[in-house]
Parts: structure tokens; C-alpha cells; sequence
């Protein structure tokens, strides 16, 4: 008797523990890896803290109006936090991630048994401990020869940060998963990151953006992380800082992440 | 013509009922848009069986094995690998396979003893790295980078991934490439041993020699239908058995050889003859020179090889 095959295909999911096992397992392999890649070591450490540093000291360390009255300074250190987080979500994670599927990396995981849902936790966590890693990196860089004041409200500091970290998290993954390759990933990950540092708090402050420029910032995911940290840290912003529009743009990531979930692992 | 089609066979109308069967293929198609890579395969795998995957390149193999790993969806037909539907059940299933892929890789800077203890932590017993490392000789390389491999080096890291698990069925595509003659003997003699150890081993291969001289039973794919299925042995005789016995003698009377038992057809070549015929053809022949007076003593047979068969089969589809 012949019979027609359902062509649903699930993932398959494995039994939960096993497969965070898994992809903790695969999580610290790549985490061991990237230690050995010079490159990356140089974008995640390097980049990060020398251009903090350029440009916290061209304002100088004087509170400023176009700066809602805050010091230059601080107001880049804290900024680049959200910086961090945006160029590993949109440039870093999406290259990995399309890398290893582009390589058969994927392929030769799944064939051993290892479901989607560990890959993309392990995709995931990887994102996390670079994100941490750098936004730690800018703050004591930065703090250190910018002597930056201690946060306003630490709570809220750390779920901003938290909330910007799974966002561009998610964006990453979404855009890994979406793109044909890491050529392409990077190609497209560097067209959304370089307008949203230059507009969405990395570049020059609000107050002296165009009618234009403003527009585009108040949509742009990262705006919203940075104004969020600099509220929650310094106590004045004119960045915008709307929560719900970081939940939604990160609700947005994820479903596409899962959507295209069985292609990157399949 | 197929020589052998387990399809037919009984049982074949119940594809899960008989334990010994571990793969069940029945009617398998898949479809890319308007290409059709797979048409209608139908074959079984036997427990303990070293079972050969044939075709040339292009003829539906690899589509093949992906969807019995669960790697790719069908389009339609039936699909069972150790009674389990790759489709709905591929985790479950992965956990008692093993695979060596075809187009698979690993992080450039990932060392080959980080590989085989990463694979190995995957699973739930798997087997000693060092076992496996001296069993396909990479125990010099455990601290080299994948990056830093031969082609050679590699394929034998990728098989040791495949069997670090004790998988009950081993699917190997094109397990032999990048390798050079001394170690792609080398390793089919491993290969024989996995199966006498008891892993069923699937076989994907182009290489007609490799699966004539390993496989105890093989299918031949072409343009992503089966054109014959049965043992190397029987898919030979299926061109009827026929062998050609050539000798040198530029004298003989050839006419009388035509009334030797067994003889279909004799031609000559200037002083070479050639005698088409089957059964004791060259017992036949040798005793008729003998009693001629003219004994040949370049007297020789030759047969047909599965690569003959094969040949004529793809050229027939």
C-alpha cells in the first residue's frame, strides 16, 4: 500500500533537557572558537573601545544643550552600549549564523541529532555572551578614562540593556536565518547598522538631526535602546524610549527567526 | 531489466511488518518546483546488510538518503528507517543513525579531537575517541584544525562522527572521494568491519568498483528511478551471463568452433579469436583446441562487470 507523506515536517522536538545540553555544548565550542579568531576579537574588543573613546573625547566633558544637558562624554559611553548590541545582532550574529549553514556546519549538527530548537538556542546564547561581553568592554573603557557617573536607576539600566540584548539577539538570528549566505548577511547587515549608528543615538545628537533625520530615528529599534539607557543612566535624553516598540520590533524578529527556522537547520 | 525486485516480495504490501527490513522506501518521489528528482523509488534494506546506493551523478542518490535521514520532505511515497517516519520522527530517528554527508563541514578552527568529543557528547553511549581515532587513523591529528585537513583527512573524521554514536544504520555518501587508492582500501575494509559488528551500512556511491567489491546488495538509481535491484552477482547475469573467451592463432579453421557446446557466435579478429558463448564456454573451447592439435596458450575468459552492467543500464534509461 502506498501512502502519502505528511509534509508538515516538525523540527522534531527533543526531550528539553537534552537538547539544552546540547546547545550549551555547542555554545562553548563556538565561544572557544571565536577566541581563536583574531578578526573577531579585534571587532568585538578593539573596535568597540577605541571608537568609544575618539568620540566621547572630540565633545569633551563639559554638559552640553545639544546633548539634553548631560556631558558628551557620558553621553557617547552610554551610548555605545546600545552600539555593541546593535552590531552584534546585525552585522556579527547574522555572518555567523548564515556561515555555518552556508559551510554544511548546520547540516552536519542536524544529521547528528541535533534539533533546531538547540541550534537556534545555541545561535542565541552565543549572541548573549558576545553582547554582555561587549557592552562590558565599552562601559569599562569608557567609565575608566571618562569617569562616568554611576547609573540613575540600575534597575531600569539593566532592563533596558537586557531588553536591547534580545532584540538585536533576535534581529540577528532572524537575519542569519533569512539570508542566502554570509556574504549576503554581511552585505545586508552592515546597510541597517551603518544608518542606524549614525541615526539612532551612535552619530550626532537629536537635537541637531533634520526634520528628516528624526522621522527615521524615532523607528529605528536602536534609538529607542539608547534613549532607554541614557534615561535610565544619566536621567535626561531627547532620544526616544518607547518599550513597547522594542517588545514589538523584537516579537517581529523572533517570528521570522522561527518561521525560517527549518530552512537554516533543514 | 531488473534483476531482483524486493519490492514484489512478500510482505511488500505490509512494509513495516517485517522487523529485518530497516529501511522501507516505497513509491518515493521529490519534486523541486517542476523537476522531479526522485520518481517513484521503491527498495527495502535488511538488518546487517551492506546495501549499495548506485547511480551516476545526478540520478536521485543523495536526494535519496537526506530524505531517509530526515533531512529533506518528501513530495510523496512511504518512508520508514527502523520503523520510524524521518519526516514527522528525524530527531528520534538521528539518535540511532549515523551519517557521513556529502556536503557537510565543521569550523575551520575546530580541532579534530574537539570534533569527535563534541559528536560524542551528543549522544547518549557513544564510543571511545581513542578507539575510534586509531580505527580511522587520526589519532596524529587530534590537535590539527578541520581547516588544516587533506580532502582525505577529512572524510575519515567525517566517518568517525557518523559511527561515534554505535548508530544501528550507517548511511555513507560518497565515502571514498578525496581518497587515494591505498586508502580507499583501507577503508573499505573498515566498512566491512562496521558491518560484520553488526551496523546495517547504506552505501552512496558512483563509484561502480567500490560497490561491486563491498556491497552484498545494491540498487542502481538512474534519472531518479531504480533501474535494477539485487546483488552485484545477479545484476551481471542479468545480461545474460554471456563471457568471451579470446585466444591467438592466426591458422585455425574456425567454422567447427560454432558446433562447440555453449558456443553462440565466433568472429576474428586477424590472428584473434573471439568465442561468445555461456556456461563451461572455456572448458569447452580449451578441450576442442586440444583435440585440434592447436592448444592456445594465451587461452582466457572474460566477463562482464557490474561497471558493463551499469553502463547499460544508464544508456538504456
Amino acid at each position: 500500500m502506498t501512502t502519502t507523506t505528511n509534509l508538515d515536517l516538525p523540527a522534531g522536538a527533543a526531550a528539553p533537557g537534552r537538547g539544552l545540553r546540547t546547545a550549551a555544548r555547542i555554545t562553548a565550542t563556538e565561544l572557544r572558537l571565536f577566541l581563536r579568531e583574531p578578526g573577531a576579537l579585534v571587532g568585538l574588543v578593539a573596535f568597540p573601545a577605541v571608537t568609544v573613546l575618539v568620540l566621547a573625547g572630540v565633545f569633551g566633558s563639559s554638559p552640553e544643550p545639544e546633548f539634553a544637558g548631560v556631558r558628551p562624554s557620558e553621553h557617547y559611553v552610554v551610548g555605545y552600549v546600545g552600539v555593541v548590541l546593535a552590531h552584534i545582532g546585525l552585522v556579527a550574529l547574522p555572518v555567523h549564523v548564515a556561515s555555518r549553514r552556508e559551510l554544511g556546519v548546520v547540516r552536519r549538527y542536524r544529521a547528528s541529532g541535533v534539533g533546531a530548537g538547540a541550534m537556534l538556542a545555541s545561535h542565541a546564547a552565543i549572541g548573549i555572551v558576545l553582547g554582555i561581553a561587549a557592552g562590558a568592554i565599552v562601559l569599562v573603557a569608557g567609565g575608566t578614562v571618562y569617569d562616568v557617573s554611576v547609573p540613575d536607576d540600575p534597575a531600569a539600566v539593566v532592563a533596558w540593556f537586557g531588553a536591547g540584548l534580545v532584540c538585536f539577539v533576535a534581529l540577528g538570528i532572524a537575519l542569519g536565518t533569512l539570508m542566502p549566505g554570509s556574504r549576503a548577511a554581511n552585505a545586508v547587515g552592515n546597510l541597517l547598522f551603518v544608518p542606524m549608528f549614525l541615526l539612532g543615538g551612535g552619530g550626532p545628537p537629536r537635537e541637531v538631526m533634520t526634520g528628516p533625520m528624526q522621522a527615521i530615528s524615532d523607528v529605528l529599534p536602536l534609538s529607542h535602546v539608547i534613549g532607554g539607557l541614557r534615561m535610565s543612566w544619566l536621567g535626561a535624553t531627547d532620544d526616544p524610549q518607547a518599550l513597547w516598540w522594542t517588545m514589538l520590533v523584537t516579537a517581529i524578529a523572533v517570528a521570522l527567526a522561527l518561521r525560517s527556522a527549518h530552512r537554516h537547520v533543514g | 531489466m531488473t534483476a531482483t525486485t524486493t519490492a514484489t516480495g512478500p510482505g511488500a504490501g505490509r512494509p513495516d511488518a517485517d522487523g529485518d527490513r530497516v529501511v522501507v522506501v516505497r513509491d518515493l518521489v521529490k519534486r523541486y518546483g517542476a523537476d522531479e528528482a526522485v520518481r517513484g523509488v521503491t527498495f527495502d534494506v535488511r538488518r546487517g546488510e551492506l546495501f549499495g546506493l548506485v547511480g551516476t551523478n545526478g540520478a536521485g542518490k543523495t536526494t535519496t538518503v537526506e530524505i531517509l535521514q530526515g533531512l529533506r520532505r518528501p513530495s510523496g511515497g512511504h518512508v520508514r528507517v527502523l520503523g520510524l517516519d524521518p519526516a514527522a520522527q528525524g530527531d528520534r530517528l538521528r539518535q540511532r543513525i549515523g551519517a557521513q554527508l556529502q556536503d557537510a563541514a565543521l569550523p575551520d578552527r575546530l580541532r579534530v579531537g574537539e570534533a569527535l568529543r563534541l559528536f560524542a557528547s551528543l549522544h547518549p553511549s557513544p564510543r571511545p575517541i581513542g578507539e575510534l581515532a586509531d580505527e580511522w587513523d587520526l589519532g596524529r591529528l587530534l590537535r590539527r584544525p578541520f581547516a588544516g585537513l587533506s580532502g582525505g583527512e577529512r572524510q575519515r573524521l567525517f566517518v568517525a562522527l557518523a559511527l561515534v554514536s554505535r548508530p544501528e544504520v550507517v548511511f555513507l555518501d560518497e565515502l571514498t572521494q578525496n581518497l587515494d587508492p591505498v586508502g580507499r582500501r583501507r577503508t573499505w575494509d573498515v566498512v566491512r568491519r562496521v558491518r560484520d559488528a553488526g551496523t546495517t551500512v547504506v552505501l552512496v556511491t558512483h563509484d561502480v568498483e567500490e560497490a561491486e567489491r563491498l556491497c552484498d546488495r545494491i540498487v542502481v538509481m538512474h534519472c531518479g528511478r531504480v533501474v535494477a535491484d539485487g546483488t552485484p552477482a545477479s545484476i551481471v547475469e542479468s545480461l545474460g551471463g554471456e563471457a568471451t573467451v579470446r585466444f591467438t592463432d592466426g591458422e585455425l579453421d574456425v567454422r567447427p568452433l560454432r558446433d562447440v557446446p555453449g558456443v553462440r557466435a565466433v568472429h576474428r579478429h586477424g590472428p584473434e579469436v573471439h568465442v561468445t558463448g555461456t556456461g563451461a564456454v572455456l572448458a569447452h573451447v580449451g578441450a576442442h583446441l586440444v583435440a585440434a592439435g592447436r592448444p592456445a596458450a594465451d587461452l582466457r575468459i572474460e566477463r562482464p562487470t557490474l561497471e558493463d552492467r551499469f553502463v547499460a543500464l544508464t544508456q538504456e534509461a
